[in-house]
Order: C-alpha cells, then sequence, then structure tokens
C-alpha cells in the first residue's frame, strides 16, 4: 500500500510537472469548447429545418414547396431545409429537435383552394425556442401572405395555426461538450501508453525491478491517478460548458463518472496496447497522432458524421470514439440512463477486454 | 536462512543463452560475507548478464544461484528486499527531485535509511530540491549508487559505479564502498577501471565469451599468469610479431592498436634486443616505457583485448 501511494504520488508530481501533458488535458479540450462554441452560437437562426406533411393535396403542397425553397437569405443561401413524410416520422425528428418545425398541408387543401375557401395549414413547432418564436413563426406568416396574394383576392385562404410542441433544445454546444469530453478521455488514454514507453526506453522501469516494487503496482498506480485525473478533466469540461454557455447536465452524475470511466478504460488499455508493440517514443508520436486525428473527426466529436462515403461508414461504426460520444451525450443532453445504452456499453466493454487481452499477452516490461 | 561457511552468494552451473549465442555458460563461483568481488571482461563478456541473474533480474536457463541462502529464481522479492542494485546507467524519474527520488525509493522498502543519509552518501545536499533531468551526468551517477543503499543491504551490487565520474567524485566513491565493506557487507562490482578493481577487489574473475577464465585475488592474478616485466613502445613499420619473439629473453609478445608490449624476464637484454633490431632495420621505438606487469596486462594476456568501452 505504501509503494502504492508513492507510485500515485510520483506520478501525479510528473504529471505537474509536464507542461504538454497539462496543455493537453486541461487547456486544449476547454479551447475547442470555447472556441467552436462562440463560433457557431449563431448557429440555428441562420437555417431552419422544415417538415412537409402532405395529407393528400398535392397541388398545394408543390405550391407551398416552391415558395418556401426560394425563400433566400441575404447571403443567397436557402433559409429552409425541407424534408417531407408521414406525420409520425416527423414529430419524432422535431422532438429529438432534427426539426425546427413541421407544416401539415390537410387533404382538403386541393378542393378548398380550388373553390376559393380558407383553410387552415397547421405548423407544429417548439416555442421555447426563441428563434422559433421571434424569427420562423414571422417568416412563415410572411410566406403565407405572399402565397394568399399569389392566389389573388384579399381575403387570405390560407391562415396559419400554430401548434407547440415541447422539444428539448438542442443547439451546437449541446452537442459540442460531450464530443469534447469524449476526446479529450480518447487523447489522454491513448497518450497514457507513453510514459510507460519512456519509463521502459530510458531503463526506469528496470531500474524499479531491482527493488520489491511489484511491477503491477506501476499499473494500478498509473489507473488510478489517471481515473481521478479524467473525472477533474470532466468536471471542469462540464463546469466551462455550464459557466460560459449555459449548457445543461440532463442525466445521472453517476451514470455519467461511471461512463467517463468506462471510456477512460477503453482507451487506456489502447494506450497499453500501444505500448507493447512500440518501442520507442519517437516511434509512438506519429502512430498516436495516425490513430486520434482520424478518429477524432469521424466519431463526431465537433459534427454530426452524416454523409460519408460508404466505404467509411464500417469504420465509423467501429471506433470507440463513436460509441462514448454518442453514450456521453445520450446522458448529458437526453439523460438517457447508463442501463439502456447496451450497445454502446457492449462495444466499449468489447475493445477495453480485446485491447487489455492482447495486452497481456504481448507486453514486455524490458 | 542460514548462510552456510559465510558465502553470501553461491551460483553454479549458470547458463544462459540468447538465441545461439551462449551469453552465460556454465558460470560457477562463490562469494564470501565482506568481500569486494569484482567481475571485469570486455564488453559482451557476460558479465552483466550473470549478475542481473544473481539480482533476479533475469532468469537463467538452467543452473542456480543463491543469495543470503535463499534461492533467487524462488523468491526474488526477499532477495531484493535484502541487497541494493546499482545499474549502469542512471535511469530515474526525470522530474522528481533528489529528495523526492530518494523518498520513493524509500517506500519501497520495509527498511529504509534516513533521505538525508542518502543525499548526504550522494554528495547532493546543496541540490536535494533540483529534478533528476537538471543534475549533471556526475550527480546523476552518484545519485543512483547512493540509491543502491537506501535499504541498509546486506550485499550491493555495483555496475561500473565510477564510470563518467571526475577523479575526486571517483575516490569518494572508493571511500563509500570501502565504508560500506568495513561495516562487514559485501560488495560485487564490474568495472572498466582496472586501477579501481586492483585497489578495491578482495578477489576479480576474468569473464570472456561467457565463462570465467581466471578467478582470483589481483596480486595472485599478476603473480601467476606474468611473472615477466612488461617493455612498451611503438614501431613505424612493424616487422611482425615473430620477429620480436625470436629475439633473445622476449617470452610474449601482445600488440594493442599501435602499442606493442614484450613481456620479458631480463629487461637489459630484451632491451638491447629489441633497439638492435630496430637499428638493423633503420627505424626507431618511440614512447618507450618499462614497467611491472598490472592487471591490465593479465587482462590482455587472457582475453587478448583491453578493457575499454
Amino acid at each position: 500500500m505504501r509503494a502504492f501511494g508513492a507510485v500515485f504520488i510520483s506520478y501525479y508530481r510528473q504529471f505537474v510537472r509536464d507542461r504538454g501533458a497539462l496543455f493537453f488535458t486541461f487547456i486544449f479540450p476547454i479551447m475547442f469548447i470555447l472556441l467552436f462554441g462562440w463560433a457557431f452560437r449563431n448557429e440555428g437562426v441562420q437555417r431552419f429545418d422544415i417538415g412537409l406533411v402532405d395529407q393528400g393535396s398535392p397541388q398545394s403542397t408543390t405550391i407551398i414547396t416552391f415558395t418556401l425553397d426560394n425563400v433566400t437569405l441575404d447571403s443567397g443561401d436557402k433559409l429552409f431545409r425541407l424534408e417531407s413524410g408521414p406525420f409520425d416520422d416527423m414529430m419524432r425528428l422535431l422532438e429529438d429537435g432534427s426539426l425546427d418545425a413541421i407544416i401539415v398541408i390537410p387533404a382538403s387543401m386541393d378542393n378548398s383552394l380550388a373553390q376559393e375557401q380558407p383553410t387552415a395549414i397547421q405548423i407544429y413547432y417548439d416555442p421555447t425556442r426563441i428563434s422559433n418564436q421571434q424569427i420562423l413563426v414571422p417568416i412563415l406568416n410572411q410566406v403565407v401572405n405572399g402565397l394568399n396574394q399569389y392566389l389573388q383576392g384579399t381575403t387570405p385562404l390560407i391562415t396559419l395555426d400554430e401548434e407547440t410542441v415541447q422539444s428539448r433544445e438542442l443547439r451546437y454546444i449541446d452537442y459540442l461538450v460531450p464530443g469534447v469530453l469524449g476526446m479529450s478521455l480518447m487523447f489522454s488514454g491513448i497518450y497514457g501508453g507513453l510514459p510507460i514507453i519512456q519509463q521502459r526506453q530510458a531503463h526506469i522501469i528496470k531500474r524499479l525491478g531491482a527493488t520489491p516494487l511489484r511491477r503491477s503496482m506501476l499499473i494500478f498506480g498509473d489507473l488510478a491517478f489517471r481515473m481521478i485525473l479524467v473525472l477533474l478533466t470532466a468536471a471542469l469540461i462540464i463546469l466551462v460548458g455550464s459557466l460560459v454557455f449555459d449548457v445543461q447536465m440532463v442525466g445521472s452524475w453517476l451514470g455519467l463518472c461511471g461512463m467517463v470511466i468506462l471510456g477512460s478504460l477503453v482507451f487506456t488499455s489502447l494506450g497499453y496496447l500501444l505500448a507493447a508493440f512500440v518501442k520507442t517514443e519517437e516511434a509512438a508520436i506519429p502512430i498516436i497522432n495516425v490513430v486520434t486525428m482520424p478518429m477524432m473527426f469521424l466519431s463526431g466529436t465537433f459534427f454530426e458524421i452524416t454523409s460519408m462515403p460508404s466505404f467509411i461508414e464500417p469504420v465509423i461504426k467501429i471506433l470507440p470514439l463513436t460509441y462514448l460520444n454518442d453514450a456521453l451525450r445520450q446522458i448529458m443532453v437526453d439523460g438517457t440512463p447508463v442501463h439502456s445504452m447496451t450497445t454502446d456499453v457492449a462495444v466499449l466493454a468489447a475493445w477495453a477486454v480485446v485491447c487489455l487481452g492482447i495486452t497481456i499477452r504481448f507486453f514486455r516490461w524490458d | 536462512m542460514s548462510v552456510s561457511s559465510g558465502k553470501v552468494i553461491k551460483v553454479s552451473n549458470l547458463v544462459k543463452s540468447y538465441g545461439s549465442i551462449k551469453a552465460v555458460d556454465q558460470i560457477s563461483f562463490e562469494v564470501a560475507q565482506g568481500e569486494v568481488f569484482g567481475m571485469l571482461g570486455p564488453n559482451g563478456a557476460g558479465k552483466t548478464t550473470t549478475v542481473e541473474i544473481v539480482e533476479g533480474l533475469r532468469t537463467a536457463d538452467s543452473g542456480s544461484a543463491t543469495v543470503l541462502g535463499i534461492d533467487v529464481a524462488k523468491d526474488t522479492r526477499a532477495v531484493k528486499e535484502r541487497i541494493g542494485i546499482q545499474p549502469q546507467s542512471p535511469a530515474l524519474f526525470p522530474s522528481l527531485t533528489v529528495r523526492e527520488t530518494v523518498r520513493f525509493f524509500r517506500s519501497l522498502y520495509r527498511k529504509s535509511l534516513p533521505t538525508s543519509r542518502i543525499v548526504e552518501l550522494a554528495s547532493l545536499e546543496a541540490s536535494r530540491d533540483v529534478l533528476f533531468k537538471n543534475l549533471s551526468g556526475g550527480q546523476q551517477q552518484r545519485l543512483s549508487v547512493a540509491l543502491a543503499f537506501v535499504n541498509d543491504p546486506e550485499i550491493i551490487f555495483l555496475d561500473e559505479p565510477t564510470t563518467g565520474l571526475d577523479p575526486q567524485a571517483r575516490r569518494a566513491m572508493w571511500d563509500v564502498i570501502e565504508t560500506f565493506r568495513r561495516a562487514g557487507k559485501t560488495v560485487v562490482l564490474t568495472t572498466h577501471y582496472m586501477e579501481e578493481a586492483q585497489r578495491l577487489c578482495d578477489r576479480i574473475a576474468i569473464m570472456d565469451y561467457g565463462k570465467i577464465i581466471a578467478l582470483d585475488s589481483p596480486q595472485r592474478l599478476i603473480e601467476f599468469n606474468i611473472k615477466e616485466s612488461a617493455i612498451q613502445f611503438k614501431m613505424k613499420d612493424y616487422p611482425g610479431d615473430q620477429v620480436l619473439a625470436g629475439l633473445p629473453d622476449v617470452s610474449k609478445v601482445v600488440r594493442e592498436e599501435d602499442d606493442i608490449i614484450v613481456y620479458t624476464n631480463n629487461i637489459p637484454s630484451a632491451i638491447s634486443g629489441l633497439l638492435g633490431m630496430a637499428s638493423q632495420r633503420s627505424t626507431d621505438l618511440s614512447e618507450l616505457s618499462v614497467r611491472q606487469a598490472t592487471l591490465e596486462d593479465v587482462f590482455l594476456k587472457l582475453t587478448g583485448k583491453r578493457i575499454r568501452d
């Protein structure tokens, strides 16, 4: 126990004296949150995702689609991104925040228009989103007015019925913060293999082998220190997200801690796996870069990966960070309990088990 | 855990191979309590491998090593608790200070000397709060050696303890080793410095190609192997060993790069023969010196190599 304490404290001292490690552990993720958070703070006002539900009036739908599709911003970009489908599907997308509003075109509308009778189209949106109330609804009203005038006559044939749906407010920053947390767990875990490589390369491990210290203590001490470190990192990231951008952590704190530790274990075992096969620091660093950089982007740390060439998709589906990011987002944004994220937990656990298994088979202390 | 007949280290028929190379080939020796036991040999002779097996850092393919009555292969940790080891290169955590490093090592043992005592042994009182990586090479080396004493060991293994030290620090290190020996403790020392071996060691094992080729006190090694004196010189247009060996009273000729060493029991006769041969060939003998044979000569004679990095 004394030896464990000594190993732990020596790792702690070396960490706090290593400016590079301090920077990458604490400053780097915060930098990402601040930079991306500010750069994209207005994201969402620029464009609206609209779901169109045609209940049986193809003509009217065509007219409305055409009209909405031609509303542009000063920049020339389209204001609306349109998607159409059955009401239930659209409603689900609205509820999970993928759509900003749904417009429902009733089955009777074609007839009503033909007979110049007033018809109401319905719009569903989330009123708690300020941009919806202040921007989307007025714009849609204008669009409807324009349409009415176009359809001649002063009596408005189309009116807008507002229906509100409570959906969670998913801003970009809400998406970003769990992603940055996942990313920093990945970096600190994989880079965690480096001290072992350095100490082995510098014969420090051999020197310690001359003492009664059990080598497993080096691993336990390292793991214990790393777990405390990642929990601190997570706390810092969540604190900054909350103070600066008012990011809410919706789910269970215990579940989040568990997921942070599981994620850190996965990437730490990847770091150990690296140490089992790579003998020198000089060889390890490029390998770390080749592994971490693409994984950071492909796993949807900063942006949702929606349209990737099909050959990349299996890669994305196998990367552990994809599942860690997803799990962290589900906990922080949706408040999903950990026990219902079976796939994420299973894939992450599988990664940890496989990496540790191979490491135990091939790792050499000298 | 009785130590029979005062032998604290017993090694018998040790074998260790790396692929087809026999690094250690059927080695046996014993070290008595209170002895300073030296191991000499060219690089790759198997000294370090042998010592590391005895320390429990490596396992032998066959044979056995007993330290303080404990079979090293069976209870390595019990052995490590009671011995001190200084490996060849000073490898310690770069970002810990001298005192932190000493405290770290102290906490790895059941019993230990006070931190200040180890810092003093390393003569690093003034640098005790300096990070290891900011110490000079000599300071790092001194700390590394001093750490071998941290658990107040009964046997200490020093691998090249004075390499990289200036003459003054080297002498201070010798004092430390001699004090340790006077306390009735045992030292196993590998070194490249003949002067160091000759001065410190009670007995020396000379190793080459994984075998011990000679084992005795330094004085007897010299007396048994080389009864002659040595005449050393340089010569242009070297005529070959056979010409020199044919001169009167020359018993052996050894060459080491530019240096020619001739061994003889009759110095005047051998020198006049050499000078005559030189003038006959219109060449000069330069840097000529006559001296008593040393351990270095023994080493050269037995291994055909000069000890050097």
